[in-house]
């Protein structure tokens, strides 16, 4: 088994996968369906998959386990496992996606408040490759996080598989096609976020988008780009990974609407894009709007960096495809994805498998 | 009865007892079938058989004085079989599995042939066998069709969390004692590999309850001297899909039961 999904990316130090949500059928190929009926007990239900919106973290991001991946990385497996069964009671503390999860169950609550019998809420499932002898202290951890923060509590599926053979399957299927899946990466200081509202931020290009537009820019360089742009204004766009994910956010966002919730609803989306307001920034916006969505706002950044608007946005993730943002805005103090999509990623360093480039999302 | 002893040199120490498995030849042998020789075609507990025979490869290569070794018995009430015990041997040795022990019986006995021979597992295709055999007390394992599909390089052993979802193939009615000390005798023998490159390979499902039955049966299991390699808490999520995926070649779920 390996620790490290073997794509080293060095921000933050950590590396591995986290899923993006997908549209409101179940997402997983074959075995890691989370299904639930009623339970009889005093906590909410969680939803059926092919009702809820899935999302899977991995432990390595939901907490923090980066001591324990040194002891992995400097003296094996073995001294690893045993670390992690020696401090067994000991919580870890929150990693990068601990913020987003919080806000993902405010979201529920505030849903099943809304719509108590709808079954449309986020399903958070840990998904982890590590041993099953530290399954104990995730779920010691879990369990303290929820008495003391009041949240995390309803994950509904828990995953823990050291094979190499199991894992290596996971990682194939989770990049295929219908699945959204990024890496995330923790930047060295977290900013604060709300604590009342999801805010999600993504790319345009690769990202919500195909890569289409950005293969013309690499090809034949900005101007044609603009040209190409403006030519097909009215064409929209081909879906890019995340798409499906901000689609699934919208819809919930409606429910908001709903019940008039519009000026303060609990999820808020944007685009932050390298795209200019005044050029091609035009056929973005038509193209999500030919697809029927909307998003709360759309920052035109023109090539500039994107790691200062997104300190101000303050989302709790952002998925972008080229690692050079996802550094920009990791430096700034946002959690930053990267989406291992489109063409930018033939660029990047060796390493990087290709079968790693998920495909659409529904 | 008769017995027909192939090999006595599977040692028995005080400290680590060779595990006992005993398997019918119903479920060694496909019914009927014939290969062009004449000999016995490979059944469904065929892999399964495979596997055991590499975990033992494996732990004598790590330590070749090792005694907690599979140890297989084949039992066989047909007294046709039996007449052409010859055949069966044959069939085996040609199909390279090792097999310690031919029991010869018929019906009545053959429960009494398990306890005389302190069999750990009783591996049979046929329900009533596996029911008579947990209610005398002993680990009884339904196999079925599935465990023919199971690789042959990897024991894969699947524990069930839940008390009360029983594995499906097995009756309910097995003795806890007799599941909770083959588990213990597994979890041994994984033990003896690292956790990489293992020719066992232990999975822990729990299906109803959150993770704090996972936790529990985590512990229960640990408390056996089970290291799980793998856990699903499954939380309502059906068993299916993952059990197609790690294709164990047994489940195990009277240990965490509660009478």
């Amino acid at each position: 088994m390996s620790l490290n999904n073997g794509q080293s990316l060095n921000v933050g130090g950590q590396d591995f996968t986290k899923n993006g949500g997908s549209s409101s059928r179940a997402p997983w190929e074959d075995a890691r369906t989370v299904l639930r009926p009623s339970t009889p007990t005093r906590k909410p239900k969680s939803p059926k998959p092919e009702n809820a919106i899935t999302i899977a973290v991995s432990s390595r991001v939901l907490f923090n386990m980066e001591k324990e991946q040194q002891i992995y990385e400097q003296q094996g497996m073995e001294e690893y496992i045993k670390y992690q069964v020696e401090h067994e009671t000991e919580p870890f503390s929150p990693g990068p996606a601990f913020s987003f999860v919080k806000a993902l169950e405010a979201v529920n609550a505030k849903l099943r408040e809304l719509y108590p019998e709808s079954e449309e809420l986020f399903d958070v499932v840990l998904m982890t490759n590590n041993h099953a002898n530290v399954g104990l202290r995730l779920i010691n951890t879990i369990n303290h996080h929820r008495e003391f923060q009041g949240h995390l509590g309803d994950m509904s599926f828990y995953l823990f598989s050291s094979a190499v053979l199991i894992f290596k399957d996971n990682l194939c299927q989770i990049c295929e096609p219908g699945i959204a899946a990024a890496i995330m990466f923790t930047p060295e200081k977290m900013k604060e976020v709300s604590d009342t509202q999801l805010r999600v931020a993504f790319d345009g290009d690769a990202v919500l988008f195909s890569d289409e537009s950005e293969r013309i820019c690499k090809a034949h360089g900005l101007d044609k780009f603009f040209e190409h742009e403006k030519a097909h204004e009215n064409k929209p766009l081909d879906h890019g990974p995340l798409k499906g994910f901000l689609e699934v956010l919208g819809k919930l966002q409606k429910k908001f609407y709903g019940k008039g919730q519009r000026m303060d609803c609990p999820i808020r989306t944007y685009l932050v894009t390298a795209r200019s307001a005044a050029s091609s920034g035009t056929r973005a916006l038509k193209t999500l709007r030919s697809w029927g969505l909307e998003i709360d706002e759309a920052l035109f950044l023109a090539g500039a960096p994107k790691g200062p608007m997104l300190e101000k946005i303050r989302p709790h993730i952002f998925f972008d495809d080229q690692m050079f943002h996802v550094e920009g805005a990791a430096e700034m103090g946002t959690v930053a994805c990267h989406v291992p999509y489109g063409i930018a990623q033939r660029v990047v360093k060796k390493g990087t498998k290709d079968k790693e480039t998920p495909n659409a999302s529904k | 009865m008769v017995s027909t002893d192939q090999k006595t040199d599977v040692k028995e120490k005080e400290a680590d007892c060779p595990v006992v498995v005993a398997v019918t030849s119903h479920a060694v042998f496909e019914s009927g079938a014939e290969d062009p020789d004449g000999l016995y075609v490979g059944g469904i507990a065929f892999p399964l058989l495979q596997a055991l025979q590499k975990v033992n490869e494996r732990l004598l290569k790590e330590n070749p004085a090792e005694s907690l070794l599979f140890d297989v018995i084949l039992i066989t009430t047909e007294s046709q079989q039996q007449q052409e015990s010859s055949r069966i041997t044959e069939s085996i040795r040609h199909h390279g599995l090792k097999v310690s022990r031919f029991c010869f019986s018929n019906e009545e006995d053959f429960m009494e042939n398990l306890l005389n021979n302190n069999v750990h597992l009783f591996l049979t295709t046929n329900r009533n066998e596996a029911l008579q055999g947990s209610q005398k007390g002993v680990l009884s394992v339904l196999l079925d069709e599935h465990t023919a599909s199971c690789p042959t390089e990897q024991l894969r052993v699947l524990f069930c969390g839940d008390a009360v979802v029983q594995s499906e193939a097995g009756p309910a009615l097995a003795s806890k004692q007799a599941a909770q000390s083959f588990s213990a005798q597994i979890g041994k023998m994984r033990g003896r590999f690292g956790p990489f490159d293992s020719p066992i390979s232990i999975a822990l499902v729990t299906s109803r309850g959150g993770r704090e039955s996972c936790g529990d049966a985590l512990r229960t299991l640990r408390s056996l001297g089970v290291n799980a390699d793998e856990a699903y808490c499954l939380a309502g999520v059906p068993r299916g899909p993952i059990k197609r995926l790690l294709r164990p070649h047994f489940l195990l779920s009277e240990c965490f039961s509660s009478n």
